[in-house]
């Protein structure tokens, strides 16, 4: 191509990318231009699109978004019930309605099974349930069941859906509560009328924190004692939702191992890595704790090899956009987190290694190799404590403690 | 957060002023610990104590949890105490019965206070308070001691059953370690009181919670105090407690200091404390500090005729944790390391106690309470907000109640052995000079 046309083209491309960008579409938010490949990059700051029009005077926990409907719980209400928002975020978010809880002063999650058909919601503590509701109308959920019994009676304080074999389970994360430790109890949802626990065990040292399931292999965050990785029906090693199998374990470095996101890339078809939040004390305005890459691809013996980490913030829930390869991690008082977890991030040069907190060993730093794409909610003039976040249909919504729910531009791939 | 130097100036100096000059006496209805046992008595009879304590009150606190106000009453501090020596002074034995966790297991209405999975309010006791044998030696100079079971660990100050309010001090949770399994020493050498214990860090996690074997010896504590002069003693501590709110040991540890400076007189009718405290939270899986707490406390309490007056004032940062549909209480152990922010409450507390009322060996004190507190969260920006929560207004608590005895007065509490400086008890707690003397040895 003759040079003028190139530029051209650039000029052209540059403009039509400003002019996406200032438009208020779900177009990407485009990384800064010069980024480049061997070291550190200047993320881009993420484009608000919306913000609820609601603050509640309870604290803002989960949020779950399906569609142009969002639901948020609220947490730590020291009240009987508690209440759950319903969100029209087809535009900025508007609140639609509320439903409230009964017998639950925390509802710490919430998610829909995978066909939108039900609502599953998360109660603590001292009657702990999973509370399902139906969604033949998302924007009025109705009340189908609760599922409580003596196991779940701690406290549910994490509860994820997946199919097993077609099949919906909840798998649900049992507080400790006294001398009684914390359990994982997984729920056959076959019928959300009538729930059916096919199993439970205690575990976790001192929690089992949050789940991950995906093509029959249960990932657990087990606090200090790690990530296990279950077969229960995907890895081929007779496992069942029933009686799972475990197929391999690791230590993270300093623990504390909160949730986990187990990447499949539809465009490399990479099934390599995990993603574990470390969560670590957090103060109610500042927080810590890394994002750490662990290499499943030997499941029997996975091993850390990257982490990402953020000064003086720590992380908390993720999502990621799979199509383009994009975490977005919630990072309290840090705002929301993009970064690019495309391609190899367990090779990088000696430059590109950190240490991290309380280790002695090395690791690939993904910030150093140019891995952090973007930054949200960082300036908007007030505080944030983003306790979630989810990206959906071309939209990345957040979940603030000390608000209610942003909807913003995800970023795009350099 | 940090106290003001020129805070803890005014402390210590309204200390000083109120604190008496002279030498201090035991009255004959109290019991000064086993102060006059410190040594093997080679020729005296064993000697015991028994006191037994109730105190019916009734609390109104307004603007307290959620906002509400409340008006309770209770039978707080219910107990049973002996002490004694055994083996012709070679051994002493010291005794608490707690029966807390029958008459208020819901707690005792406290705005600000915190602990063991009660916010707002006092916990109950455990049961079994204290159970501690020492034994008690000398070489030359050094007058030394052992001691084993449950009890308190060698840091802080006294136990706030022994000082002049009913109403707990914020700080009991920064400033004293109680009721854990342990193995302490001490030894003392003239004026001069050093200590050092071993035990279980992990808290009570209900009244009838016994301290957990595997536990034992996670932690430790250090004490130094002096006593330059009758009635007046400093005292400084260190301990490295390991995860006392998760009792599988993989909570945040604590590491806490604390310096103070007491004075009696020597009829007890004059009392001053000055105290500073601090605990910090560690992470020992990033081996970094997680949260720190402060506390400033002075409190001074004199006898003007028949009527005791004490007044208190303090400083303290609580942490803010998730709470229960109680909202008085918060989950035990916790569902994670985090907190929602600190808050900073200042109290100003003044108690009267009217001459007492006898009843055959029973006798009762009555007593009215105030306090005025304010809270506001360290950095404005954290996710728990007092105001929010307490409704906007200034809290405060008024309390009235008797203080039912039968025996004498245990002047001190918190210490063993040759730690146990001789005090008289502090008057304005109620302590008279004709009361029977039962048990008396």
């Amino acid at each position: 191509m003759h040079p003028s046309r190139q530029l051209a083209l650039l000029a052209a491309l540059s403009a039509s990318l400003a002019i996406a960008a200032c438009s208020g579409s779900d177009t990407p938010t485009v990384p800064d231009p010069n980024l480049g490949t061997g070291g550190p990059r200047t993320p881009v700051t993420m484009s608000v699109l919306g913000v609820g029009d609601f603050v509640p005077r309870r604290t803002t926990g989960e949020l779950f978004v399906r569609g142009n409907i969002a639901y948020t719980t609220t947490w730590n209400n020291g009240t009987a019930s508690s209440p759950f928002y319903i969100w029209d975020v087809s535009g900025d978010p508007t609140l639609i309605d509320s439903v409230r809880v009964a017998n639950a002063s925390t509802l710490g999650d919430i998610v829909t099974t995978p066909d939108g058909a039900y609502l599953v919601v998360a109660t603590e503590y001292s009657q702990g349930s999973i509370v399902i509701y139906s969604l033949a109308d998302p924007r009025k959920p109705q009340l189908v069941s609760r599922f409580s019994n003596a196991e779940t009676f701690a406290g549910v304080h994490t509860a994820e859906v997946g199919l097993v074999n077609g099949k919906p389970y909840a798998f649900l994360s049992v507080d400790p509560a006294g001398t009684l430790a914390a359990k994982l109890v997984i729920v056959d949802l076959s019928n959300p009328a009538a729930p059916q626990q096919v199993f439970s065990k205690f575990i976790g040292r001192p929690y089992v924190h949050d789940t991950f399931v995906r093509d029959g292999l249960l990932f657990l965050g087990l606090w200090n004692d790690g990530v296990a990785i279950w077969d229960i029906g995907g890895g081929g090693k007779g496992g069942t939702p029933s009686s799972p199998v475990e197929l391999g374990r690791v230590q993270t470095v300093n623990g504390h191992v909160h949730n986990i996101w187990w990447l499949k890339d539809p465009v490399t078809g990479s099934n390599r890595y995990a993603f574990i939040g470390e969560e670590s004390p957090a103060t109610g305005s500042s927080s810590a704790g890394d994002i750490h890459v662990v290499d499943v691809s030997n499941m029997s013996a996975p091993r850390e090899v990257a982490f990402y980490t953020v000064p003086g913030a720590g992380t908390h829930n993720f999502s990621v956009d799979e199509p383009n390869g994009i975490l977005y991690a919630a990072y309290y008082n840090g705002g929301v987190r993009a970064l690019d977890v495309r391609g190899d991030l367990g090779t990088c040069t000696d430059a590109q290694k950190s240490t991290p907190t309380n280790s002695t060993t090395p690791l690939c730093d993904l910030t150093k190799m140019g891995r952090e794409l973007g930054i949200g909610l960082l300036d908007r003039g007030n505080p944030v404590y983003i306790w979630g976040v989810q990206y959906v249909n071309g939209s990345v919504f957040a979940s603030d403690m000390l608000g209610s729910i942003w909807k913003m531009r995800p970023v795009s791939r350099p | 957060m940090r106290i003001h130097f020129s805070l803890a100036l005014s402390f210590v100096s309204l200390a000083w002023l109120v604190a008496p000059r002279g030498a201090y006496a035991q009255r004959p209805d109290e019991h000064a610990g086993m102060a006059g046992m410190s040594m093997p008595d080679s020729a005296g009879p064993s000697r015991w104590h028994v006191m037994a304590q109730a105190i019916p009150v009734l609390t109104h606190a307004a603007h307290t949890a959620g906002g509400a106000d409340l008006t309770e009453g209770y039978l707080a501090q219910s107990v049973l105490m002996t002490r004694g020596s055994l083996w012709r002074g070679h051994a002493q034995l010291d005794a608490t019965l707690n029966g807390e966790g029958l008459t208020m297991t819901r707690g005792e209405l406290s705005t600000g206070g915190f602990g063991e999975g009660y916010v707002d309010r006092r916990h109950p006791h455990a049961y079994l308070h204290e159970l501690v044998l020492t034994g008690v030696g000398s070489f030359g100079p050094f007058n030394y001691s052992a001691s084993a079971g449950r009890g308190f660990a060698p840091f802080g100050t006294d136990d706030p059953m022994m000082r002049p309010f009913e109403k707990y001090p914020l700080n009991h949770h920064l400033a004293q370690i109680l009721e854990r399994g342990l193995i302490a020493g001490a030894m003392r050498v003239g004026p001069a009181i050093v200590e050092g214990a071993t035990f279980g860090g992990d808290e009570p996690t209900s009244p009838s919670a016994m301290p957990r074997l595997r536990r034992f010896g996670d932690s430790w504590s250090m004490r130094a105090t002096l006593l330059p002069r009758p009635g007046t003693e400093l005292q400084a501590s260190y301990a490295r407690i390991e995860s006392p709110e998760q009792a599988s040991g993989f909570g945040l540890d604590q590491r806490k200091r604390s310096a103070s400076v007491r004075m009696i007189s020597r009829d007890g009718s004059r009392y001053a404390l000055a105290e500073w405290a601090s605990t910090a939270e560690w992470d020992g899986d990033r081996n970094v500090e997680a949260f720190a707490y402060e506390s400033a406390l002075a409190e001074a309490a004199a006898t003007v005729g028949p009527i005791g007056v004490a007044v208190r004032l303090e400083q303290t940062g609580r942490p803010e944790e998730e709470r229960l549909a109680d909202p008085f209480r918060t989950p035990r152990p916790a569902s994670d390391l985090a907190i929602t922010g600190i808050t900073r409450w200042r109290v100003g507390t003044l108690a009267l106690t009217l001459p007492s009322v006898t009843h055959g060996a029973v006798r009762g004190y009555p007593f009215v309470e105030l306090a005025r507190l304010s809270a506001r969260s360290t950095v404005a920006t954290s996710v728990f907000s007092p105001e929010r929560f307490y409704g906007g207004g200034s809290p405060w608590m008024g309390s009235i109640g008797f203080r039912v005895r039968y025996g004498p007065l245990h002047a001190r509490m918190g210490r063993y052995g040759v730690a146990l400086a001789d005090s008289p008890a502090i008057r304005a707690l109620g302590v008279s000079a004709d009361a029977p003397h039962a048990h008396q040895h």
